[in-house]
């Protein structure tokens, strides 16, 4: 029972993670807590769901999709929108969240508010000594571990992986030694919307697509993002996973009808006694 | 800072009064509504009143102080539910679990705000988002107390005295409409106070009021405990005019509709939210024949109020009274 909660929890984590660590790069280069993921997170597992069902194309192909998707409504977004208030961050956070509402209620408009069952890709389940884990489950763990280290190594081994890195740190210096800054945004919101695209697309078969589905990533994901701390991916993984295992632990022990409510003490505890993160830089 | 925000106007103005006449006509008109209008459209003013003071008080944070929140609905819905509940559970008499839900209120804003608001950017706002998704939660799940989804009924209405009588409709219009005044009253005051003026320089520049012995972290919290405060006193007064509560009316569709209220109006200048809230409730009382669109257009709305003039209603008044001069 304690082991099985404790691997729900490291998969439900890995799945905040990889949401958080989009939102993490493009929070600490251009300032914007983006809300809007939450409503990428929702279409594109939509697109997903309609290429798996309605097309009948293979799993493959729908997250490819929900990739385009998402990593061309997040382009688009901060192309059109933020970019024109860049240095007024009241205006950009509130554009993100009208753009969230936005996006989950156009789903309840096209799409109805029914939750969909998304058809499971893989089936199957590994049973070691007494507990079970399915193998869909399994696969979040491995498709999210693998994302951090390709995006891990995309920062630290190429060109504008560099230019992202030093816009983070200093954003005008950046500027001044001819770092084009528009270049970076955009990637970092294209990288950001393809992480998403895919964190849905790996968790709808678990728990059906619905329109209200990316409120509580989203939410969750930016409370990983503050405990991890800014440009840190050590604390992305470290916050998520240890944010997924609070909820699973807490709703056995303490109680499930506030498992979602755990990430809010969290949050409330990082910020009296770590207000930099927990791995944030000083 | 001042991005969103109606810039304060520097030029002293000979004719304070001159401001008074929009609020006057309104009030009139409010108080003469019972005598011609159907009781329908008297819950609509209710209605109307009671957004104007959340829009009003919302506007004290995050006009005057500055950081965004999204929780004025989860403040409001604390006070709500409390008052209904001290009431209903503790037996306490209106006029005492009123005042209460009220500095209930305000503690519990002060702890969420003490931490968080000590923290710059985005931090603040997404730890209030997530503050005011949480009371829905919490409002949902405690069933045994708050009836959870069955909402809450029976409340009672405020208690009469000196022959006056709150359990008719128009008595308790009037109540709310003396408790608006009241409340707006105190706004006004508050923000053209020492405390207001400390409040602009803080969203100003946040720095500079710092170096000039300010202490910003405190007025911050405060501005933001107070609003909540006023938050959290008209749930109550909310709760035992409809007796009727459900969690759905303080879930955080509702923060973000008090939000856009102010924005309509134009923050930083108190009437202006007061104006926004009068504007959307008409608006969403028109559009109840297509409930699918409510948000869809509100949230398109506010794109278009940040594209076209973050400043609102009030921004293009004041831009247009520059130009004359």
């Amino acid at each position: 029972m304690l082991l099985q909660q404790i691997i729900n929890g490291i998969i439900i984590g890995s799945s905040y993670a990889l949401i958080a660590l989009g939102l993490n790069l493009i929070w600490s280069i251009t300032d914007i807590a983006d809300f809007a993921q939450g409503g990428i997170y929702v279409l594109a597992a939509y697109v997903a769901y309609y290429i798996v069902t309605a097309a009948k194309l293979p799993f493959i192909l729908a997250w490819i999709g929900a990739m385009v998707i998402g990593g061309g409504l997040a382009y688009l977004i901060e192309r059109f929108l933020y970019r024109r208030w860049t240095g007024k961050s009241r205006i950009q956070l509130l554009c993100a969240i009208a753009l969230f509402f936005l996006m989950a209620n156009l789903a309840i408009l096209w799409f109805t508010p029914k939750a969909k069952i998304f058809p499971s890709y893989i089936s199957g389940a590994l049973v070691i000594s007494g507990f079970t884990v399915s193998y869909q489950r399994i696969a979040i763990l491995l498709v999210s571990a693998a994302l951090f280290v390709v995006v891990f190594l995309f920062i630290m081994k190429t060109k504008i992986g560099k230019a992202i890195r030093a816009a983070s740190q200093d954003r005008l210096v950046a500027e001044v030694v001819g770092i084009n800054i528009n270049t970076v945004n955009s990637t970092v919101f294209i990288i950001g919307g393809m992480l998403s695209a895919t964190a849905a697309v790996l968790i709808s078969p678990l728990y059906a697509v619905f329109p209200s589905m990316g409120d509580l990533p989203l939410l969750k994901s930016l409370v990983v993002v503050i405990l991890g701390g800014f440009g840190s991916v050590a604390g992305v993984l470290v916050g998520g996973l240890s944010l997924g295992l609070a909820e699973s632990l807490g709703s056995v022990y303490i109680s499930s009808a506030y498992q979602h409510g755990f990430a809010f003490f969290v949050l409330i505890l990082v910020l009296m006694f770590f207000p930099k993160g927990l791995f944030g830089r000083t | 800072m001042g991005d969103l925000t109606v810039k304060p106007d520097l030029v002293t103005r000979k004719t304070p009064w001159k401001k008074l006449i929009l609020p006057g006509i309104i009030l009139l008109v409010l108080l003469l509504a019972p005598s011609f209008t159907s009781e329908y459209v008297i819950y609509v003013a209710v209605l109307a009143v009671i957004y104007a003071i959340l829009a009003g008080s919302y506007d004290l944070t995050t006009g005057y102080a500055g950081p965004l929140t999204f929780c004025h609905g989860a403040f409001w819905g604390i006070g709500a539910y409390a008052s209904a509940l001290l009431t209903l559970k503790a037996g306490l008499p209106f006029w005492l679990a009123f005042p209460i839900s009220g500095i209930l209120v305000f503690i519990f804003a002060f702890i969420i705000g003490y931490p968080a608001l000590k923290l710059k950017g985005h931090y603040f706002a997404v730890t209030t988002f997530f503050f005011g998704y949480f009371v829905y939660l919490v409002i949902l799940n405690s069933a045994k107390l708050t009836g959870g989804p069955m909402g809450l009924r029976g409340i009672q209405a405020p208690e009469g005295f000196l022959g006056l009588n709150f359990a008719s409709l128009t008595g308790s219009y009037y109540l709310i409409l003396f408790f608006a005044v009241v409340f707006l009253g105190f706004l006004y005051f508050l923000v053209h106070s020492g405390f207001g003026r400390m409040l602009i320089a803080i969203r100003e520049n946040e720095d500079l009021a710092e170096a000039t012995g300010i202490n910003t972290a405190l007025l911050k919290v405060l501005a933001f405990s107070l609003g909540a405060g006023i938050a959290g006193l008209t749930g109550s007064l909310f709760a035992h005019f409809f007796r009727l509560l459900h969690p759905t009316t303080f879930a955080w569709m509702t923060s973000e509709m008090i939000v856009i209220m102010a924005l309509v109006g134009g923050l930083g200048t108190l009437i202006g939210p007061i104006i926004g809230a009068f504007i959307v409730t008409f608006i969403l009382e028109i559009m109840r024949f297509a409930p699918e669109f409510r948000f869809i257009i509100w949230s398109l709305a506010l794109i278009i109020i940040l594209l076209v003039e973050p400043a609102g209603l009030m921004g293009i008044v004041r831009k247009l009274q520059r130009r004359k001069r």
